[in-house]
């Protein structure tokens, strides 16, 4: 009843808004808040400082208007080579994520079932004595949100301190394909290339990716390059029309795993027509096949020979029975390859990495660029995007991945363990030798009973929601509920679908309350410093987990000391005497982030991916690693690796190198893998495919942009797009709501027909954001065989009117 | 017997001549009320004399005395250009009430003064085209009057302009409950003296047409420049070097501008 009233009010505060184009008195929409803050801002002792922005991988940076301990403002960074002073609607918004009226301020424990607030201290305690009861079922899920420092705490404090591996990272749902094709192809990890390569190519080739929307500001940066009269072919592979459709000069509509037949076909044709870059791959390339009964990444060499026989069934008809995308198509594409005086760049994101065949789309992407030899000039490049600010920095450099060690070691390697524990002085042995759960497992594991083998019975959540984001909730998440012997803990900022579950509730600070450093998309790694202080007894991230290891030093456990008897995590000041981290108060006493990353950059070095001090990128809006010490002792950034021109670790004279091949002969691999059907088909009882993803306007789960009133009036709700011919045939209207239903769960969603996307007859998108309707009841928990990362991109169900749905139940 | 075929030979001559008839139509189907008496009768009671696109005919005898060449109506004849609708020299005399209207409603519009302002209205997956329809050069129709772009041509017109909801979400409550406060726009630059040109008070980074919303017949009421006329505005208004965000402007306060040394002057 108040809710009819004040949407009326909204309506007619945005019909006021919309009217008062004409200049004269109008009732003013409510944008700008007002509420009881004693001093308004007024733009004395407003002082500027950059920060990155909290919301994608794409890297912007912002300037932050700080008044009266408050932000008040921010700017797109003119000297930020990402951006150069554009943002996004995001972006230009992001100070307003701090101020929600819903904030946490206060730890709060379920007792009998109701939210308590206790202090810091016991919540400390709490944490403590259940891990030190029984560490090895303890489990720490955290994100590619994570600042590096935050990762590298929480990866030293599980693998050298617990001797405990069951860590991993949300990212693992985002991004872990893209690290599995980087490794498979170039045995290590992250694009070769960088933005760059988007101001110099001639073909933008976007595989299953929405730029327009997801990394608006990158796009932006090649649609402008028209305004200017510059020619750019953008090409876009997709099963349903976007934004980024709009721009784009080809549209392929593909099905569900098309992709792979498609990168299949066009190496068919590479080959057949003869017009491959023979000379790159003779000098730079082996070829790979995956025949061994257990598939490894590195996979088993084959013959050019071999290749060419196992390729040549994908010919560019049967390819167009695969994909759809027609016969002559595929043969652009392939002649558009074939063409070297062209640069092409190929930009992906979630549409190749959630795929239960995502390491396989990854690596054929990559081989489709190296078998044309569009690989290493800039603007010729094979490039994955990220959506989190740190899934590269914190999650892929840092490794905080339940087989991963910090800088490209994995935990299977003796040697790379061997190292660690020498680098954090750590009691030999001490880092266990059999991985931990990745995070589906990790969370059947959690939330399966004890007794019937649910071996993890204490988690700990940082920073990121998996009550939202998990595939399959009623399989991975919602059964937590009621497991009395399960303990989940979650740090966050906002009450969310995690916290929903939460035993115990711990508030963090958040973005320009801290400090922090990321890693974006590019191989840039950024800096910040805090500049406002958290509301209430929100804290650091970095500093909840400091204070764990410090509780559980004290109580005794063994992991907690170095070889010397030290905590683990001991800062000194200059007269060596210890400063206790530990106490919030004296948190800030030092600056922890900085002790950190600099024993962290020790790591990096092994796989090229070198570091510069802390110091350097306090000046710098970010630095693209390997960052190299030059004789003048100024730090130099790599653009392009692996290429002769820019990569200071290429062999003097080679054009090409990739120093850290699979094959140990400097060369890349081309892989071959069969086309496979997905997972689960739509069927006459679940006729439709269903596609989940992301708006513009809000970020993910919506934890942050949805307290924004410009974003959330923007797109206040999930909806499910449909084809007109699909909702006529089932009767269903605009904006009416239906019910989506699949084999493991149901959601209610309003119809958007014509929508901002346009999805082909037979399927239909939702997007994830919207805490109020979570399409993940709905979703597969089906994962790649190799990243353990799944797919959320296709799935059958079927779409019920709701007056049916009710009849049937 | 001669009865039947009579009647049967008049049957054939009226079916004949009514096919001759509607046989002539055109058959082109005329809309309703065309043929209404009163239009035809205006089109019929045309005369020459009241209409000077109809031209008489005249026979052969006449054609020695009548002059030929061109009608009335084609004939020149002095003519008034017609008021322009914006007087660059108008006295423009900005009124204190206009100018916190104007401000109320910009900032009604932004999150905070800097932010890109939002679009009033749904966006219905328009592309960037029908955006400049109305905003690049701004337009005013039917009382109301679009928003001048007051930045260069950039593709992707939402990546920084939030619109209102869909059309089918609108009833959807959007509301937010939130603390911040965005700082406030400027009320005015500042002057050495009284007369003097007052700086820019806000950065010029995406504002480089100033005349979006200070001048001409797009300008914001109170906010318009009384000279439009003048073009070149940073000739006589000074820009802030850090709002500009220029190169290690953080270091440089006015007091604390790099300078040579003082001048040694020995005293004597």
């Amino acid at each position: 009843m108040m809710d009819t009233k004040r949407r009326n009010f909204l309506k007619s505060a945005a019909m006021a808004a919309a009217g008062s184009m004409v200049a004269g008195n109008m009732s003013l929409p409510v944008v700008q808040a007002d509420q009881g803050v004693s001093d308004l801002p007024d733009g004395d002792g407003l002082s500027w400082n950059k920060a990155p922005c909290r919301f994608c991988g794409t890297g912007c940076h912002v300037q932050v208007g700080v008044e009266d301990g408050r932000v008040v403002a921010i700017a797109g960074d003119k000297a930020a080579d990402v951006n150069k002073g554009l943002l996004c609607v995001k972006g230009y918004h992001v100070g307003g994520i701090l101020y929600g009226k819903d904030r946490l301020t206060q730890p709060l424990l379920r007792k009998d079932g109701r939210l308590t607030e206790i202090e810091w201290d016991e919540a400390i305690e709490i944490i403590a004595k259940r891990i030190f009861d029984s560490p090895e079922t303890f489990a720490f899920y955290g994100s590619g949100q994570w600042t590096i420092p935050e990762g590298y705490a929480a990866q030293k404090f599980m693998k050298g301190g617990l001797s405990n591996n069951h860590i991993d990272p949300n990212a693992r749902l985002c991004m872990a394909s893209a690290v599995t094709g980087f490794l498979a192809t170039y045995g290590v990890d992250e694009p070769a290339g960088c933005y760059q390569d988007l101001d110099e190519c001639d073909v933008l080739i976007l595989w299953g990716n929405n730029p327009a929307e997801m990394h608006p500001v990158l796009f932006s940066r090649v649609t402008d390059r028209r305004s200017r009269g510059e020619t750019v072919r953008i090409i876009d592979i997709g099963t349903r029309r976007t934004r980024t459709t709009d721009a784009a000069n080809d549209y392929l509509e593909m099905k569900p795993h098309g992709d792979v037949a498609i990168s299949l076909g066009i190496m068919h044709l590479l080959i057949e027509n003869d017009n491959y870059d023979k000379s790159f791959v003779e000098k730079h390339c082996n070829f790979r096949g995956d025949e061994a009964d257990t598939p490894t990444l590195s996979g088993e060499p084959i013959s050019e020979d071999e290749f060419r026989k196992r390729i040549a069934k994908y010919t560019p008809e049967r390819v167009e029975e695969l994909s759809g995308v027609p016969a002559d198509e595929i043969r652009m594409l392939a002649d558009l390859f074939a063409d070297r005086d062209i640069r092409i760049t190929s930009l992906w994101c979630m549409g190749m990495n959630q795929h239960t065949m995502g390491t396989a789309i990854n690596s054929l992407v990559h081989g489709v660029h190296l078998l044309s030899g569009h690989f290493g000039r800039p603007g010729d490049a094979p490039t994955s995007l990220t959506g989190q600010p740190s899934a590269c920095g914190t999650v892929r450099e840092v490794g905080t991945l339940s087989h991963a060690l910090p800088g490209g070691r994995v935990i299977a390697n003796p040697e790379h363990r061997e190292q660690c524990e020498g680098f954090w002085n750590v009691r030999d042995g001490s880092i266990n030798e059999v991985p931990g759960y990745h995070t589906v497992e990790m969370f059947e594991r959690f939330t399966k009973p004890t007794a019937e083998g649910g071996d993890i019975t204490t988690m700990l959540v940082q920073v990121t929601n998996p009550g939202q984001t998990l595939p399959n909730l009623n399989a991975l998440f919602n059964d937590k509920k009621g497991l009395e012997d399960k303990f989940l803990i979650v740090s966050d900022v906002y009450p969310t679908a995690t916290t929903a579950l939460a035993d115990l509730i711990l508030p963090a600070a958040m973005w320009v309350e801290k400090n922090g450093m990321f890693g974006n998309s590019e191989r840039r790694t950024q800096q910040w410093f805090k500049m406002v202080d958290p509301p209430g007894e929100a804290r650091d991230d970095c500093w909840m987990t400091i204070a764990i290891a410090r509780k559980l030093f004290e109580m005794g456990h063994e992991g907690m000391k170095d070889k010397d008897g030290d905590f683990i995590f001991a800062v000194k000041d200059d007269d060596g005497q210890e400063i206790p981290i530990w106490e919030f108060d004296r948190y800030y006493d030092t600056n922890v982030d900085k002790h950190l990353f600099e024993e962290y950059r020790l790591f990096t070095r092994m796989k090229h991916k070198n570091l510069a001090p802390y110091e350097e990128y306090v000046k710098a809006r970010g630095l693209r690693w390997p960052v190299v010490e030059q004789e003048d002792g100024s730090w130099r950034e790599t653009r392009f690796r692996f290429s002769g021109f820019d990569d200071p670790f290429v062999e003097e004279g080679q054009e090409f190198d990739f120093y850290h091949s699979t094959s140990n002969d400097g060369r890349a691999q081309i892989w071959f893998h069969e086309y496979q059907p997905p997972p689960e088909v739509p069927d006459d009882e679940y006729p439709m495919w269903l596609c989940t993803g992301r708006v513009l306007e809000h970020w993910h789960t919506g934890t942050m942009t949805r307290r924004l009133a410009p974003l959330n009036r923007a797109m206040p709700t999930a909806y499910v797009e449909m084809h007109l011919e699909d909702a006529k045939a089932a009767n269903i209207r605009q904006g009416e709501v239906v019910t989506i239903e699949s084999r493991r769960g149901v959601c209610d969603l309003p119809v958007w027909i014509d929508g901002r996307g346009r999805p082909p007859r037979g399927t239909v998108f939702v997007p994830f954001f919207d805490e109020s309707k979570l399409i993940n009841n709905v979703t597969l928990e089906a994962y790649d065989p190799f990243s353990k990362q799944p797919d959320y991109k296709k799935c059958a169900v079927r779409v019920v009117k709701k007056s049916a749905a009710k009849v049937s139940s | 017997m001669n009865r039947l075929t009579m009647i049967f030979l008049s049957l054939v001559i009226a079916v004949a001549v009514i096919g001759y008839f509607v046989g002539i139509g055109d058959g082109v189907p005329q809309p309703d009320g065309y043929y209404e008496s009163s239009l035809v009768d205006a089109e019929l009671s045309r005369t020459p004399a009241d209409d000077a696109k109809l031209i008489p005919a005249i026979s052969y005898a006449e054609i020695a005395d009548t002059p030929m060449g061109p009608t009335k109506s084609w004939q020149t004849m002095p003519q008034a250009l017609p008021d322009a609708d914006y007087d660059l020299y108008t006295q423009i005399e900005p009124s204190e009430a206009d100018k916190e209207a104007s401000s109320k409603l910009r900032a009604s519009r932004r999150a905070f003064n800097g932010a890109p302002p939002v679009i009033p209205h749904p966006v219905e997956n328009t592309t960037d085209a029908a955006c400049y329809a109305c905003h690049s050069g701004g337009v005013k129709m039917a009382g109301m009057k679009p928003s001048v772009m007051s930045h260069q041509f950039l593709g992707n017109c939402v990546q920084c302009h939030a619109p209102m909801a869909p059309a089918p979400f609108q009833d959807v409550d959007a509301d937010v409950a939130t603390n911040f406060v965005g700082l406030p726009a400027p009320k005015q630059g500042e002057r050495a003296y009284q007369g003097a040109p007052p700086t820019i008070p806000h950065s010029q980074w995406m504002r480089e047409n100033c005349n979006a919303c200070h001048g001409g017949p797009n300008g914001w009421a109170g906010m318009e420049s009384t000279h439009p006329w003048r073009t070149n505005c940073t000739q006589c208004h000074a820009p802030s070097a850090t709002l500009d965000q220029m190169p290690d402007a953080e270091l440089f306060t006015p007091q604390d501008v790099p300078m040579l040394p003082s001048l040694d002057v020995v005293e004597n």
